[in-house]
């Protein structure tokens, strides 16, 4: 907080000190960034409460050893809880089955956002309607829409299986078949996310100059090099900027692969945050809980400041 | 200086704010809280498990509180795999949200390793009522309170795996029923007649087996049997792994084999699957907890059967015998309660006879008490299954058929439950499960300090 005299600051020496009274001499006065500070002062308080005080201590228990009958992290332990994580071999499988996940349900779900609202953006009867609709998936409680799909996909009793039966295909096992179990979970993420992308595409779209297609027309350009040159150059923001909070929001996915296979069968679908979940919650091992949630932390951090520099670069370079 | 000093003013604020923040249990009264009067009664909380919270909450409190009306009951339901972190968070925390805790069989040894329960046999003595029938428990039930010489629970709803049968899908096979001499290698030969066409629409319509084959702790608990029978442990008298060998991989393929003759999806199967297509006669046996009988047999809001078509049994014999395996959930009194008193006093109702037989005869909860396993059944349905969980009483402490009774005991079952999983999925073979089980295990063991 910043203190500033009459001597300082000369207009303010010359007039009344709101609230002074008439005592003359130094007093305290809070500059405008004082004044800033002072108003922001409760907002940081909650953000240092609520963001950095569990990070800190989160970090404080990654280097301890966490006594469960205090409950609280005890003897330092140094990179003890870091050497054990990183020589388990569940927790690197995690990883690798959480990088699978990214990297197809993220392409996935932003060709599919763009692309329907494409279709939602040309006038037709009922897209209102459908609009409307898009946005259930987006507010069904992950856990309920896991185990929905997991009664939808179930070979004996579900409707997925009985309508791919009608054309002699089946009975399929959605969740009990390793490689299948994934392609399930990243279809009801996919089912449940795409409306968000969809939302953002459509804002987009919506707010394309309209000037500039007019321009494109008058040269002559097909509708497909409208949407090369000019369309798609002109959303790559708005992409960048869905991609990066679709990833954000992919990276710490776990509830539905909890409700829908418990990361199974064996650990097809064990994404990292359910592993470190199940870890520091079921097996009360918190000190190495907080090691693997700080590594992902740091993992998230690198790969998410090279997202932001690839979209800066995409945005110039359109 | 004057900054100093006001940085220094800051810090202690905080401090004492954070301090003022955490909290410790203040002392309890000499009476315990007492027993609440008309004006001032007292109100004790319970953790318990979602299946029969409800039941309890709905039915069971209003008829403790006949005899005890001024003692406020609320029970809690949490879903049986968030139940044992969150006992757990409570029992080490400063303060006590609840006084009395359930856990799962294998779950009491953990429990208990806090300092969060008190000793039933020791601390709460002064508030034991003197016709309290220690003696009256089926030891088998018991002992699944006990840890380390100390009664930490005590049995509030006793359970056994136990094998269900749907004698009508029997009968269209034309198989023999099952009885406790029934061995595996038998119920193979059965399980081939049992996957049947039962309407002529030329279609499967009806497999022979129903059971956890998904990725769960309780999932191992079928091949465990399966070794059990066979004589073996999942680990010896030095806590060393023990399964690691022939009958080992043997009992947990005798698992991964019955997926043949369950349902399309079965892999997939943990409680409520397995039970939903035995009651609506898909599947001619299940191996599951027994307390279900009534919900597949009697209640007609949740089965198609009806007591007469349904049988039950232990599960198929090995070379030491039938199979059988231990789950009671049990109950205790938290340390930090406020009303220990109190606790005790709704502890005791729920397990004394009058107790037992009221939730024998409302929910089937089976007893632990010897006197209502030989007395007068709560209803003709009962007798039988009776029958059932005596000799499976004997066969668990026979063949020491149970999770093991460790503080890790959840740690192991989760190991064991993910390599299961990997061998009913064909990630594994079973050879190559149980190999990696044992390492872990081992790993696990050695890692908590017992001598590998």
């Amino acid at each position: 907080m910043s203190v500033s005299t009459p001597a300082r600051r000369t207009g303010a020496a010359k007039a009344p000190v709101r609230g002074s009274g008439n005592t003359p001499g130094r007093r305290f006065r809070l500059g405008e960034p004082g004044t800033a500070w002072l108003f922001m002062t409760p907002a940081l308080v909650l953000l240092a409460g609520m963001l950095l005080y569990p990070i800190f201590y989160t970090l404080w228990v990654s280097f301890s050893d966490f006594d469960l009958a205090l409950f609280q992290p005890t003897g330092w332990v140094g990179w003890k809880n870091y050497e054990a994580v990183l020589k388990d071999p569940g927790f690197l499988e995690s990883l690798k089955v959480t990088g699978i996940y990214l990297v197809i349900a993220l392409p996935l779900q932003m060709i599919l956002g763009f692309a329907i609202a494409f279709l939602l953006n040309v006038e037709w009867r009922g897209r209102g309607v459908l609009r409307a609709l898009f946005l259930i998936p987006m507010v069904v409680a992950p856990v309920v829409a896991g185990g929905i799909w997991r009664m939808l996909l179930d070979p004996l009793w579900g409707v997925v299986n009985y309508t791919l039966g009608l054309v002699g295909v089946g009975p399929v096992e959605w969740i009990g078949d390793p490689n299948l179990a994934m392609a399930s979970v990243i279809l009801i993420d996919t089912w449940r996310w795409t409306p968000f992308v969809v939302l953002i595409a459509a804002a987009g779209i919506m707010a394309l100059p309209g000037d500039v297609y007019e321009a494109a027309k008058s040269d002559g350009a097909t509708r497909w090099q409208t949407m090369w040159h000019v369309t798609l150059p002109l959303l790559v923001p708005v992409m960048a900027a869905a991609f990066v909070v679709r990833w954000l929001g992919a990276v710490k996915m776990f509830d539905i692969a909890l409700a829908a296979t418990k990361g199974g069968p064996g650990n097809a679908t064990n994404v990292v945050n359910l592993y470190i979940y199940e870890k520091g919650f079921r097996g009360l091992e918190f000190g190495s809980a907080s090691s693997m949630a700080t590594l992902v932390l740091i993992i998230t951090m690198i790969l998410t400041y090279f997202l932001f520099r690839i979209s800066r670069r995409l945005e110039n370079r359109w | 200086m004057r900054r100093s000093l006001r940085l220094a003013a800051a810090a202690t604020a905080l401090g004492l704010t954070i301090t003022a923040c955490g909290s410790t249990a203040p002392e309890v009264s000499a009476d315990g809280g007492g027993l609440g009067t008309a004006e001032n009664p007292v109100s004790i909380r319970v953790i318990a498990n979602d299946a029969f919270a409800k039941q309890w909450q709905d039915q069971l409190v209003p008829e403790f509180n006949k005899k005890y009306p001024n003692i406020k009951v609320s029970v809690d339901g949490v879903p049986y795999n968030d139940q044992l972190p969150k006992t757990m968070l409570e029992l080490t925390g400063p303060t006590a949200t609840y006084d009395v805790v359930l856990g799962d069989d294998s779950w009491i040894p953990q429990l208990a390793k806090t300092g969060g329960l008190m000793d039933l046999k020791a601390d709460v003595t002064k508030w034991t009522d003197p016709g309290y029938d220690w003696a009256d428990f089926n030891p088998s039930p018991l002992a699944a309170g006990e840890w380390e010489g100390k009664q930490y629970a005590v049995p509030v709803r006793s359970n056994l795996l136990l094998m269900l049968y749907n004698k009508t899908l029997y009968k269209k096979a034309g198989v023999k029923e099952p009885t406790a001499e029934t061995t595996w290698e038998q119920y193979f030969k059965d399980a081939e007649k049992l996957v049947q066409d039962t309407d002529g629409d030329g279609k499967t319509d009806a497999w022979a087996v129903g059971t956890y084959f998904t990725k769960d702790p309780l999932t191992p608990t079928i091949w465990q049997t399966v070794l059990n029978s066979n004589g073996v442990a999942l680990l010896d008298d030095n806590l060393k792994v023990a399964f690691d060998n022939e009958t080992g991989v043997k009992a947990l393929q005798t698992h991964v084999d019955l997926l043949k003759y369950a349902p399309p999806g079965a892999s997939t199967y943990q409680f409520n699957e397995p039970l939903e297509a035995f009651r609506q006669g898909r599947t001619a046996t299940m191996f599951m907890w027994g307390s279900v009988y009534k919900g597949s047999a009697v209640d007609k809001a949740s089965t198609t059967l009806t007591p007469e078509e349904v049988g039950v049994t232990t599960l198929p014999a090995g070379s030491a015998g039938p199979g059988a395996h231990r789950g009671i959930w049990s109950a205790g009194v938290a340390k930090k309660s406020q009303h220990p008193a109190a606790a005790w006093t709704w502890l005791q109702w729920v397990t004394s006879k009058e107790g037992e037989k009221f939730t024998g005869s409302a929910f089937g909860t089976f007893p632990a008490r010897n006197s209502s396993l030989d007395g007068t059944p709560p209803a003709e349905w009962a007798a039988p299954v009776y029958k059932a969980l005596k000799d499976g009483y004997t066969v668990v402490d026979k063949n020491k058929m149970w999770r093991p009774r460790l503080p890790e005991s959840d740690a192991v079952q989760q190991i064991l439950a993910l390599q299961t999983s990997r061998a009913m999925s064909g990630q594994a073979t079973a050879e190559q499960a149980i190999d990696q089980a044992a390492k872990d295990v081992t790993e696990l063991l050695k890692s908590k300090g017992y001598q590998q």
